[in-house]
């Protein structure tokens, strides 16, 4: 059930648009997910798989969509590249788009091909001039195609990338503010990207308008290499860790409700009451910031 | 900066091994066979090397997930 926010004025309670908590569609867990939709308010799809999904499939999709909300995000836009985004995968958004019509819809501030070269992954481009240029123009043309403006994720990235200009709080916001698209913040990226690279969450945080925030993913992953060379892999195949539960309470005392977040788990399935609790958590974290921010608010 | 061809230099190096280990073993000539400018030869040969590895390492790994579902 979504948490509703009640802001009192003058007396008078009054209702506000809801957060919405859900989880990423994956096929091992449909009958999960569809056994418990009192305790999903949402589901995000991979727009990429429907993209040349035969008919069937489509009707499938628009049934889940008419049963449940339904966010789409994509993969394999590359919207923050120099390079133009392709058209067909932009009119083949736009169509699902019509056909379902999400809540919304997302793609990743990050790079996924170069020199006809499939990454198979996205990648953090160089933090310029150049790439923010480039993803402004591609997203005002996502934007002209779809007829949506995505929202934008943040990336995790276990190479610092190169060439780069500015740090990540500061080209992730410049994208955000000089673009009509909000940010779908990827927590557990950005604390893979603290981790990895030291600096602090909350400075990306505190640099990007709260009302710009829209969207939240959340998921687990894990420590690779070796001594004092480790970083965390943001693989979706564990748990949501503490540190991201801490900074979701912390969007929750900066922004207003109506945000959608969403708990993705690519493999390694554990049970669907083991993510529904992992869910059930993400609400408290949530309130207990909107909590803070209402106390303060009456403080003040 | 010639972004595309920088962009098309890092997507060769981070999924090609044999293109890394060349590039790893002379950046600096590598770099200019690739066509980046003198600014961008000096900038790739400090690249992050640790991360260089674990990204290569982790396409890999994805790539073989793919192929084995």
């Amino acid at each position: 059930m979504a948490a509703r926010a009640v802001v009192d004025v003058e007396e008078d309670a009054v209702a506000v648009e809801a957060d919405r908590f859900g989880l990423g569609w994956r096929p091992p867990l449909a009958l999960g997910i569809l056994s418990n939709l009192d305790r999903i308010d949402v589901v995000e799809v991979i727009a990429d798989d429907f993209f040349n999904a035969p008919r069937r499939q489509r009707r499938a999709l628009k049934t889940l969509a008419a049963q449940v909300p339904v966010t789409l995000h994509g993969v394999s836009l590359g919207l923050a590249s120099s390079v133009a985004v392709d058209r067909r995968r932009l009119e083949l958004t736009a169509r699902l788009c019509e056909e379902i019509r999400p809540l919304s819809w997302s793609e990743h501030l990050a790079f996924v091909r170069g020199g006809g070269i499939e990454i198979g992954h996205l990648a953090a481009p160089p933090r310029c001039d150049e790439t923010i240029e480039g993803a402004l123009k591609n997203l005002s043309f996502a934007h002209t195609i779809v007829g949506i403006a995505p929202q934008v994720e943040n990336i995790a990235t276990l190479i610092d990338p190169p060439l780069s200009r500015y740090d990540e709080a500061t080209w992730v916001s410049e994208i955000i503010r000089n673009s009509e698209s909000d940010l779908l913040l990827d927590l557990h990226n950005l604390h893979a990207n603290a981790t990895n690279f030291g600096f602090h969450p909350m400075d990306l945080i505190s640099r990007i308008p709260s009302r710009r925030v829209r969207g939240i993913h959340l998921a687990g992953g894990k420590w690779v290499g070796k001594g004092n060379v480790r970083r965390v892999l943001d693989d979706h195949l564990h748990d949501v860790p503490d540190p991201v539960y801490a900074l979701l309470e912390e969007i929750g005392a900066r922004t207003e409700p109506g945000l959608t977040i969403i708990l993705e788990r690519d493999g390694d399935f554990p049970s669907i009451e083991c993510l529904l609790d992992q869910l059930d958590r993400a609400r408290e974290a949530l309130a207990r910031g909107r909590a803070r921010a209402l106390r303060r608010e009456v403080a003040a | 900066m010639s972004a595309s061809i920088v962009e098309a230099f890092l997507a060769r190096i981070y999924v090609d091994a044999d293109a890394r280990e060349k590039f790893l073993s002379n950046p600096t000539a590598e770099a200019r066979a690739a066509g980046l400018s003198p600014e961008e030869v000096e900038a790739v040969t400090q690249i992050d090397r640790v991360g260089l590895e674990l990204f290569a390492a982790s396409l890999e790994r994805k790539r073989h997930r793919n192929h084995s579902n």
